[in-house]
């Protein structure tokens, strides 16, 4: 029996991959190297600033975010991503034999999400509290 | 058009899971009692409708979910924990502004578990898992001020995702390999598998993976704690359901897909049987925790389960399925009992913090007598005393093992089946031989209901037990 793919050549396609590997380990040493050797060194105190021709950062780096912030993120990825589930559904809406059927599943999946909207709202997660 | 009266029991239970979720959302902390007795009836309604579909066979979405009596069976089993957990739950969410999320939980759970037992797809199995257990990581947290409940959660989280990365690792390899994801397809594609190591490390993710969940020694650390940790319900619905998912989701996998590559997993599930039962047992002698000793005779439990897939004739098939039931029933109704006393010990003294200690069970035959006798019947059941189910499943599978050849793996079951009779009957000794000070307690009628019927079902699997062993047969057909 001959299968779908051939493993006794699987090995020779991922040569490029391999080459790519090897150069990818050689290029930052190399090109750091020929950085070093070339460009020319300057100091002063503002080279050491955070962003040297920017303005000077105010405060501590570590500051905490507001936990509330995070449910935001957390609602917005998460209906970012079913919005990714209508392209699909986009791309085979136009034929016939499956126009009605695949509208009737995407309203379905739609009020699906649309509940877990109501949910958030009921359950205040998007109100900010301070 | 597609038949979708077969996938009637998955749609009714997922309907219920969002209108509990969404008519508890307008409901008054004291109203949302109905949100059990609305979760059990749609679990009833799912079970029914279950039931009516038996015999039945037939293949949805392009052959990615499979109708069968091996998917009807397991289907049956979620069910009744299901059903089982959701009586409980009533008293146990009592007065919790949280019941609609608990109970909502709880249901696409075991929608997940339903469609792992249905799917004929690596890819569907996979995203039936983790919907189960997605919806389970945060079932054991429930209790979000109780530290060691968080602990629990997070524990079983943190292996639960390293072992599905592990499963889809396999999944990959074995994709990789055969160039389908279709689980017939790839027993059908094995040839490019067998003889490559890519099949033997695929065989060995894949029960690295779907070990964790089953809780195979060396995979199950996670199990006592986060059984102990999580709240008595939620335990119950993790040995008793999201074990069995794990197993059918293991015989879909091995048995059908990786079928030729018998050789290399039958030694690796002989070896893990073995220390599964005996480490299981050895270490559930020394608990006080009555929910920790459950935890690890739940290990044990998983390690005769495993030895099906040692001898791996029809028989032994049909004990492990059957073992699978029984199991469910005596393990969910055994953590009920103990829900029950948790709940005696805390509404006594409120900040106790082993409420689930033996000591608590001291005198309990006098002070909580129907769940006493329910938790007895339950416990010599696990230990495997004739007349219940245990017996009977135990009997069918240990009996296959010797006739199969196997006979010292019958007789390390055997051994092992004796040293649990020990610790379970040290709970009993305590609930009728120990005095105890404490009053006689009015028994929550919730958690006594889903007790009785689990007390029925264990006795009459083990009284009457053909027409489930029958079953179990036709399940078995499907694997072999």
């Amino acid at each position: 029996m001959s299968g779908i793919i051939d493993v006794s050549n699987i090995i020779y396609s991922y040569i490029p991959v391999a080459i790519i590997l090897v150069v990818a380990f050689l290029m930052p040493p190399v090109t750091m190297f020929l950085v070093k050797q070339l460009s020319p060194r300057s100091k002063s105190p503002v080279k050491y600033e955070t962003y040297e021709a920017g303005s000077v950062p105010t405060g501590s780096a570590r500051i905490q975010f507001n936990v509330e912030y995070y449910l935001y993120a957390i609602a917005f990825v998460l209906f970012d991503i079913e919005v990714l589930f209508l392209y699909p559904w986009a791309t085979i809406f136009r034929e016939p034999s499956i126009t009605i059927i695949a509208t009737i599943e995407m309203l379905i999946f739609i009020f699906v999400v649309l509940f877990g909207y109501l949910y958030l709202i009921k359950k205040e997660a998007l109100k900010w509290q301070k | 058009m597609i038949n979708l009266t077969l996938l009637a029991p998955e749609l009714t239970l997922i309907g219920t899971g969002l209108a509990v979720l969404l008519i508890g959302l307008f409901l008054g902390t004291n109203a949302k009692k109905i949100l059990g007795y609305l979760a059990s009836l749609g679990v009833l309604v799912s079970l029914v409708l279950v039931l009516m579909s038996l015999g039945r066979e037939d293949m949805l979405f392009n052959d990615t979910l499979s109708f069968d009596a091996l998917s009807q069976f397991f289907k049956l089993v979620f069910l009744s924990v299901a059903l089982l957990v959701s009586i409980a739950s009533i008293k146990y969410t009592e007065g919790n502004s949280h019941t609609e999320e608990f109970y909502s939980l709880m249901i696409f759970a075991t929608a997940g578990m339903m469609f792992v037992a249905s799917a004929n797809d690596l890819i569907v199995l996979f995203v039936a898992f983790e919907l189960a257990s997605l919806a389970t990581y945060a079932l054991a947290g429930f209790e979000k001020k109780n530290p060691i409940s968080l602990e629990a959660s997070i524990k079983y989280f943190m292996i639960g995702s390293l072992s599905a990365a592990l499963m889809l690792f396999g999944i990959s390899f074995i994709y990789g390999a055969t160039g389908t994801t279709s689980i017939p397809g790839v027993a059908e594609n094995i040839d490019l598998l067998l003889g490559s190591p890519m099949g033997l490390l695929s065989a060995v993710l894949m029960i690295a993976g779907l070990g964790f969940k089953i809780a195979l020694v060396p995979f199950h650390m996670w199990a006592p704690d986060t059984y102990q940790g999580s709240p008595s319900v939620v335990s119950s619905l993790l040995a008793a359901g999201s074990k069995k998912m794990g197993f059918v989701a293991a015989f879909k996998v091995f048995m059908i897909a990786l079928i030729a590559l018998q050789a290399e997993w039958t030694t690796a599930f002989a070896v893990l049987a073995v220390i599964t039962m005996t480490l299981g047992n050895v270490v559930a002698l020394s608990q006080t925790s009555v929910k920790r000793m459950l935890a690890y005779s739940s290990v044990a439990q998983a390690g005769y389960i495993a030895m099906a897939f040692v001898v791996m004739s029809k028989t032994a098939l049909a004990g492990a399925i059957l073992y699978a039931l029984s199991h469910g029933f005596m393990k969910a109704g055994a953590f009920i009992a103990t829900a029950a006393v948790v709940y005696m010990v805390l509404s006594e003294k409120k900040d106790s913090e082993t409420p689930d200690d033996i000591d608590n069970f001291r005198g309990l035959g006098r002070r909580m007598p129907v769940t006493a006798l329910c938790m007895t019947i339950f416990l010599f059941a696990l230990a495997g005393i004739p007349l219940t189910a245990g017996y009977m499943s135990k009997f069918v599978l240990f009996a296959s093992t010797i006739e199969a050849g196997l006979v010292w793996l019958a007789v390390i079951a055997i051994l092992n089946s004796a040293i649990s009779l020990f610790y379970y009957a040290k709970v009993v000794k305590y609930m009728y031989f120990l005095p105890s000070d404490g009053e006689k307690i009015t028994e929550p009628i919730p958690y006594t209901f889903a007790m009785l019927i689990a007390v029925i079902f264990v006795l009459v699997i083990g009284f009457w037990s053909e027409p489930f062993l029958y079953w179990a047969m036709e399940a078995a057909k499907v694997l072999i």
